[in-house]
């Protein structure tokens, strides 16, 4: 019976300490450390928007309109089953101080809000000031509270006059807290505060002005909230209700913190891949002085099986340490971290103890550990006993079928369980793909550089340049670290590049190109009385290239012949309202694809020219029928032909054209996009916003700033786990290194032994390993170059360039890590004596 | 009587070990002629080694002169020491030594690149010809037998065409036939260069071929003589 043989063995071989698995120990638990700190934070934020989800949605249930307010007939429904009920009104606006020439614009989100406002939570003021009282205002002019960003934009302080629309108003409070603020999702502006009432005769909320109203609901606790919604829904059926409920108070930021936490466990996973190649190593490296043991014990009549599990039981309980250092360290980083993540989340998040991502990343440690150390082990039972006389241990090229068999089955539950427990599983496995389609290539790398490596050390090029030869042979010789180095930073700095070049290309997309070819500012919810007045002014300035406007409307895609469109299809176009223009005639620059527009007059059954693409994707075809509810009334269209629609130039883009008799009556307001030069923006602007101060324009300058800054945000998070990856990788290198030094002092005393001085010693040491670091580098500067391009042109459909300084960071940063890693292991070689090292190898 | 070229006076090693202060060498004098084959010979920690190590430059004295070519090399760093042997010595020992990432070629090249060496590559292939390795240049040491790569160590040894050749045991690792080969290289080596050639051994019919035996027990000179038995 083997077992209790090879318990006894490893239980005696294991009494040496854990001093010799440092690199194990280190790669397996940053990697189990990094996924279970995601998880756990993750966790955290889900059970904070869980218990705070009625404060964030700002009640119980939430039934809300675009463009209208609700009817009698909804409201009486709503005050049937509601204890309490909230009308709060939200749109985009401009906020004006001072006049002509010295007045001050600003985007803002403005709500209107009424007594009953907040159902849950409470505004918070700086000075605490209650809400009521500052909204009540100074005297005749009501008040307004504002995010304290807008007021210093504003130039404004407590007390001093602003406008929205037409209407005036004295800022009373600037708000410190807002508890539905994230459940309102992303706003391109800072928010104003106002009563709902005070925004009568504004101008701002006229007949086809874009505008959602909301009805928060108190509701008994044991509601059942299902049942309601789908009463909700069927009572409600045809008039474009929007339904929302506490389950889910803020959807934008618990899908948001989902798809980005499932990215950052995949990242942790190369990162863990990353520590695989470590743990490979550091087994490797073990066997290898395990070789005398193993042959000894095979000599005495120990069996192949029983090496195996002794050895097997022996890394199997240095990885159980791994875990749970990695869990230690995953669920205690969170904890500690809270009170900096929690002032710093604009979100609740209950940071804690949850078993299911330490579960989830012991998993997945439990499963990389088995990967990567399967055919390190299986070498543990190839040794012979020949190995003690001649010194060398029996490398196959390939393990036995039993191992390939196992290693396959454990990579398949490895990819498995990341498609599985992630909520984005598709991700999960081109992620798995990519991981093991870079580890390939690096492996293929690797080995290429080694070639690379010997032809070098024979070519003429080095002959006296006696240092680089040597280091060119050494990175290129047999036994070393090139392969793990290659594979470990070769993988983290591959993750680092493609997020650079990404992050490079998005940016450079979003700041630099798209200025060029997008308009200077977008104008909204231009009356149809003001349209011809409005391009009068802006046509007629020579600062100005181009104005394109449009009649808006919006409106939800219920039906596509009719199905449900949710059945028929799940695209982002049916995820929510989408814009509805009109048009007689083709607009100016549109390319049909397929089909014809409607005769001029037309007047008969509904029709709608479709975004081509979008159709396609969604599966549409000529003759479909599209039935649309806009403002609570439902509109079914035949698609008569398909164009061109570009998103990409920010300009005006609608998907869906219908023929004007189709809208007509419709209340609805114009949209313009004004292509203009910089120095003519701001007259332009201050004219269009004086003589219309309901109209809202958006400098496309501040939007891109916006979401700079957002991207920038969501950058730095995948930086965050990349470098925990690189963090990984580095370990590695500092394993590989130190596991290096008995070679780099033996080749140090012969080299001195045959005439080297230190600075030749040191200048050798040096050039192998910034050499080894510099090809990492570049094999992840291809790896991830060729990763980026594939998001960018598949995932982003957008260009792609190679920006050449994070190109060149990620190929210098590789030569200067491992170049430090070595150097700080130079130390011994050069200080060691010959003659003590020659000793004890004789 | 000619200047000798090797020479130590008063030469003293002592060593720290887990167990303390240990006393290699006590106060040991010994010289080696132009062109002379030394042998040293002496019971398993005598100080024969250690003793080749500090001719070599490899091991300092804890007190006491080495002289080598008529230079102090106890008053050298060890860049000045490692400068003397690549222009002067060659070393040859029991477990060859030799850099396992590097080919034969590369690793008899070596101190030739050091020392600046022209034609560094094509005269270390002539070395590896001379002692028969010509079709394994490009093998890497553990691609080749403990005689082959000897062999190697030899012609690294030699390559840089030493006043001094120091080779410890050089036989010992080997078979008796191999070892007997390899003995007939370095002392065709030593011929071919006019090398003086200081040897230590446990094998007696070495001794017979060299010109002067000293014999070594706990780190003194017991003996000395043309042969082993006259240094018993």
């Amino acid at each position: 019976m083997s077992l209790p043989n090879a318990a006894r063995i490893a239980r005696r071989e294991l009494r040496g300490g854990l001093r010799a698995f440092w690199v194990f120990l280190a790669c397996l638990a940053l990697g189990v450390a990094a996924i279970a700190a995601v998880g756990t934070v993750r966790e955290g934020i889900e059970g904070g928007l869980d218990r705070e989800g009625a404060a964030l949605l700002g009640g119980d249930a939430e039934l809300s309109f675009t463009y209208r307010f609700a009817n009698a007939e909804e409201i009486g429904w709503m005050l049937e089953r509601a204890g309490a009920l909230s009308e709060v009104v939200d749109f985009r606006s401009m906020a004006v101080t001072g006049e002509g020439e010295a007045a001050r614009r600003a985007l803002t989100q403005v709500k209107g809000v009424d007594d009953a406002y907040p159902l849950y939570g409470e505004v918070r003021l700086q000075g605490g000031q209650p809400l009521g009282d500052a909204l009540a205002g100074r005297g005749a002019r009501p008040g307004a509270v504002m995010a304290p960003v807008l007021a210093a934009r504003l130039g404004l302080e407590t007390g001093d006059t602003f406008r929205l629309g037409t209407g005036n108003f004295v800022l009373a409070g600037l708000i410190e807290a807002e508890p539905d603020d994230a459940g309102d999702g992303f706003g391109l502006g800072p928010r104003t505060l106002v009563r709902r009432i005070d925004l009568q005769g504004t101008g701002l909320l006229e007949p086809g002005t874009l505008f959602d109203s909301k009805y928060r609901m108190t509701l008994p606790p044991d509601t059942d909230l299902e049942a309601l919604e789908a009463a909700a829904r069927a009572r409600f059926a045809d008039e474009g209700l929007r339904w929302r409920d506490r389950r889910n108070g803020a959807p934008g930021i618990a899908e948001f913190v989902e798809q980005m936490s499932a990215f950052l466990v995949l990242v942790g996973m190369a990162g863990l891949a990353v520590g695989g190649i470590g743990v490979s190593s550091a087994v490797n490296a073990y066997l290898d002085r395990k070789t005398e043991v193993i042959a000894t014990l095979k000599s005495l009549g120990a069996d192949g099986r029983t090496i195996f599990l002794a050895y097997f039981m022996q890394i199997g309980a240095l990885a159980l340490i791994g875990i749970g250092m990695g869990l230690a360290i995953g669920a205690a980083a969170p904890l500690l971290a809270a009170p900096l993540l929690e002032d710093r989340l604009p979100i609740p998040a209950d940071f804690g103890l949850y078993p299911q991502p330490l579960a989830e990343a012991a998993l997945y440690g439990a499963l990389a550990a088995a990967l990567f150390t399967l055919w390190p082990l299986s070498r543990a039972e190839a040794v012979r006993p020949a190995a003690l006389f001649r010194g060398s241990v029996e490398r196959r090229s390939l393990p036995r079928a039993r191992y390939l068999v196992a290693t396959l089955a454990l990579a398949g539950a490895l990819v498995g369980s990341a498609a599985i427990l992630s909520p984005e599983p598709i991700l999960a496995l081109y992620a798995a793909l990519g991981v093991a389609g870079s580890l390939a290539l690096l492996a293929l790398a690797a080995a290429g550089t080694r070639i690379v490596a010997r032809r070098l050390t024979r070519s003429r090029l080095l002959r006296g340049r006696t240092t680089l030869r040597l280091a060119a042979g050494s990175v290129g010789g047999p036994g070393g670290e090139t392969a793990a180095v290659i594979l470990s930073l070769g993988l983290g700095l591959s993750v680092l590049s493609a997020v650079g070049q990404v992050d490079h290309n998005l940016r450079s997309a979003i700041e630099t190109e798209l200025p060029d070819v997008a308009p200077a500012f977008f104008v909204l919810d231009i009356q149809p009385s003001q349209i011809d007045g409005y391009l009068s002014r802006v046509e007629g300035d020579p600062g100005v290239s181009r104005v394109d406007t449009a009649p808006m409307l919006r409106g939800v895609i219920s039906q596509i012949n009719g199905r449900p469109a949710s059945e028929v299809a799940d695209h982002w176009v049916l995820s929510g309202d989408r814009g509805v223009t009109y048009s007689e005639a083709p607009p100016a620059r549109t390319t049909l694809t397929s089909g014809t527009w409607w005769p001029e007059g037309y007047d008969g059954p509904p029709q709608v020219s479709f975004a081509a693409e979008e159709g396609a994707e969604m599966g549409l075809a000529l003759g479909d029928a599209i039935t649309v509810n806009i403002l609570g009334r439902e509109i079914t269209a035949e698609i008569t032909s398909f164009r061109e629609v570009d998103f990409s130039s920010a300009g005006i883009g609608f998907i869906m054209s219908m023929n004007p008799a189709a809208l007509e009556g419709y209340p609805h307001s114009w949209i313009s996009t004004v292509y203009a030069e910089p120095d003519a923006e701001a007259a332009l602007l201050r004219d269009i916003s004086g003589a219309y101060p309901n109209i809202t324009a958006i400098g496309v300058r501040d939007a891109i700033a916006r979401v700079s800054e957002v991207l920038g945000s969501v950058v730095a998070a995948i930086t965050s786990g990349a470098g925990a990856t690189l963090l990984t990788g580095i370990v590695v290198l500092i394993g590989a290194a130190a596991a290096g030094v008995r070679a780099r002092i033996f080749e140090a005393a012969v080299l001195r032994t045959v005439g080297a001085v230190r600075g030749q010693v040191l200048t050798y040491l040096a050039l192998r390993s910034a050499l080894l670091g510099a090809a990492a580098g570049l094999v992840a500067l291809l790896a991830g170059t060729i990763s980026a391009w594939a998001v960018m042109t598949f995932v982003l459909d957008a260009d792609f360039s190679i920006a050449a300084g994070p190109a060149l960071a990620i190929v210098f940063g590789g030569a200067l890590a491992s170049l430090l890693a070595g150097l700080a292991f130079a130390w011994r070689p050069l200080s060691v004596r010959p003659a003590g090292v020659l000793r004890a190898r004789e | 009587m000619p200047d000798p070229v090797l020479s130590l006076d008063t030469v003293r090693l002592s060593l720290r070990s887990n167990a303390g202060e240990v006393e290699i060498l006590r106060g040991l004098s010994a010289h080696a002629e132009r062109g002379e084959t030394l042998g040293l010979i002496g019971p398993s920690g005598s100080g024969k080694s250690s003793l080749l190590m500090i001719m070599g430059g490899l091991e300092r004295a804890t007190s006491g002169r080495v002289h080598a070519l008529g230079q102090d090399l106890t008053a050298m760093n060890e860049d000045a020491l490692a400068r003397f042997r690549r222009a002067h010595m060659g070393i040859v020992f029991q477990s060859f030594h030799l850099i396992p990432t590097m080919t034969a070629l590369e690793n008899v090249a070596t101190p030739l690149e050091l020392a600046g060496h022209k034609d560094a590559f094509g005269r270390a292939a002539e070395e590896l010809d001379a002692v028969g390795l010509d079709k394994r240049k490009d093998h890497y040491p553990a691609q080749m037998s403990g005689g082959e790569q000897q062999r190697v160590a030899l012609a690294r040894a030699a390559a840089p065409r030493p006043d001094i050749l120091l080779a410890d045991e050089p036989t010992g690792n080997l078979d008796g036939a191999t070892g007997e080969a390899i003995m007939d290289l370095l002392f065709g080596l030593r011929d071919r260069h006019g090398a003086t050639l200081v040897l230590v051994t446990h094998a007696p019919e070495l001794t017979r071929r060299c010109d002067r035996v000293i014999r070594l027990e706990d780190g003194r000179i017991a003996g000395e003589g043309a042969t082993a038995e006259a240094a018993e």
